[in-house]
């Protein structure tokens, strides 16, 4: 990797760097209480564009390596995804024990949703390592940009409850911690055993692909206007990809 | 076999499968609403496939006129689909509608497999197998298609053997457009990153305002993500043989 520095730490800081972009979505509610709908589904249409070209770089990168292990470790990343929504589905209720208050629950739930989702988001980080340092700085680009508008979720349900502007970010940042912290163990873990790496490049594809079709593209489609979210989320996502073709 | 020959014959088969998504309606006249949600997934994850596929061939050409070409691509569809009227219009209503209703949607089929026609004849010309390829992957992709399109058809009092051929006839420009993309980009090879890039762009542009925007509405966003990245996953699988 690049002269000097330890590889690990190296994931670690953009790693950090992409859990650090999940408080800039605090940063509107300095100027206002509440955020406009359609700007909050403007904004999932760009990190599903950019998340979508992310997807096609990781795919050809994992199959330039082994195309049936790329798709199979894409297989393993939604089914991921299915289980981990599927364990907290059954927890809901002992989250509601801890805190009795519907808002104060909400908040709580959305925290723990949004902290189990950033594991995959924090693989796709270490293993984009692992394919080389231009693919790793393009995921976490689109994993940063992403985790912008999940801050301004988490800060639209903490703010009108009278949370300040300071723990919105903390709390943003803290449910993107996840990100740093699984980055590095699966950067090593194929940087030590290279045969996995289509698997882990294929399983952030997988995981990232279907996040994006099953919740960033709906809540887009839902807040904003049609024509809107397909030219923002088409020009984004070829953007994407020619800026990756082109590196 | 004449190359030319060779992509009409694909682009053909490629537009004649839409006429098998009608043959469920054989069994169930009016589908329920969550088929069409299936259909529009399965379509939506294959032909991002094909973009993803065609995106990723052809790693000589020119990343400025890819790029130049894809924006064309998204603006273009983007245009036809503002002027014909088409950008939000509901392309699955199932109620009775007027006439005009029934041609907009047509019409925006026919957006469709023109789109999917340039990405046949530039595919072939990257080389004959991704052509082929991408036929098979488009063949695939129009029979979902055209079961949500026949269920329209069949909605507005035309019968089954009717419905089936407009879904063909509505695919049959793909045909035109392959065979002309194909010998353009033949006489003048400089075309072709343009070629590849407009059909990214375009294909990309009908898969965010017409197949993922009606999916969620026919059906559970889990159902949709799950059906879609299915048939991405099984077209990157297929792809590059
Ligand atoms: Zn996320
Ligand atoms: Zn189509």
């Amino acid at each position: 990797m690049t002269d000097g520095m330890n590889p690990s730490l190296l994931v670690f800081l953009y790693g950090l760097a992409t859990a650090l972009a999940t408080g800039l979505g605090a940063i509107p509610f300095l100027w206002m209480r509440s955020v406009e709908r359609r700007g909050a589904a403007l904004a999932n249409a760009v990190a599903a564009g950019l998340m979508l070209g992310a997807c096609f770089g990781l795919v050809s990168e994992g199959s330039g390596y082994g195309r049936w292990q790329t798709v199979a470790g894409g297989l393993l990343g939604v089914l991921f995804i299915l289980a981990t929504q599927r364990i907290l589905a059954g927890r809901e209720p002992s989250v509601a024990d801890v805190a009795d208050e519907a808002g104060a629950r909400k908040v709580l739930l959305m925290i723990v949703v949004m902290t189990v989702h950033s594991f995959a988001e924090g693989v796709a980080v270490g293993a984009a390592f692992g394919g080389g340092v231009a693919l790793g700085g393009i995921i976490t680009v689109a994993i940063a940009v992403h985790n912008i508008p999940e801050g301004l979720a988490i800060s639209a349900v903490m703010r009108p409850r009278g949370a300040s502007v300071a723990s919105c970010a903390l709390w943003s940042v803290v449910s993107s911690l996840p990100q740093p912290v699984m980055a590095v163990p699966a950067y090593l873990f194929v940087e030590s055993f290279r045969p996995a790496l289509p698997w882990a490049l294929g399983f952030a594809a997988g995981a990232m692909f279907f996040m994006v079709f099953q919740e960033l593209l709906p809540d887009a489609y839902e807040d904003a206007p049609r024509p809107q979210v397909g030219l923002v989320t088409s020009l984004t996502l070829v953007a994407m990809v020619l800026f990756q073709r082109s590196l | 076999m004449n190359p030319t020959l060779t992509v009409l014959i694909y682009s053909s088969v490629a537009a004649v499968t839409g006429g098998i998504g009608s043959l469920p309606l054989a069994f169930r006249s009016s589908p329920p609403t969550r088929w069409l949600g299936w259909a529009n997934a399965l379509a939506a994850g294959t032909m991002l496939g094909v973009a993803y596929v065609l995106s990723a061939s052809e790693p000589g050409a020119r990343a400025w006129e890819l790029a130049a070409g894809s924006i064309v691509g998204v603006l273009f569809v983007h245009g036809v689909q503002r002027a014909a009227g088409t950008l939000s219009l509901d392309l699955n209503r199932l109620e009775q509608e007027e006439a005009v209703y029934g041609y907009k949607v047509l019409l925006a089929t026919a957006l469709h497999a023109a789109s999917e026609g340039v990405a046949i004849g530039a595919a072939m010309l990257v080389n004959l197998p991704l052509g082929i390829f991408m036929a098979l992957a488009i063949a695939l992709h129009n029979i979902p298609e055209g079961l949500a399109l026949a269920a329209v058809l069949r909605a507005q009092g035309l019968t089954l053997g009717h419905a089936a051929s407009l879904t063909v006839a509505a695919n049959l420009n793909q045909v035109l457009f392959a065979v002309v993309t194909f010998a353009l980009a033949q006489a003048a090879p400089g075309l072709l990153p343009w070629a590849l890039g407009v059909a990214v762009g375009s294909l990309v542009q009908i898969v965010m305002t017409d197949l993922f925007s009606h999916a969620y509405r026919q059906d559970g966003h889990t159902s949709v993500a799950l059906a879609a990245v299915s048939a991405l996953g099984m077209v990157v699988l297929l792809s590059g043989g």
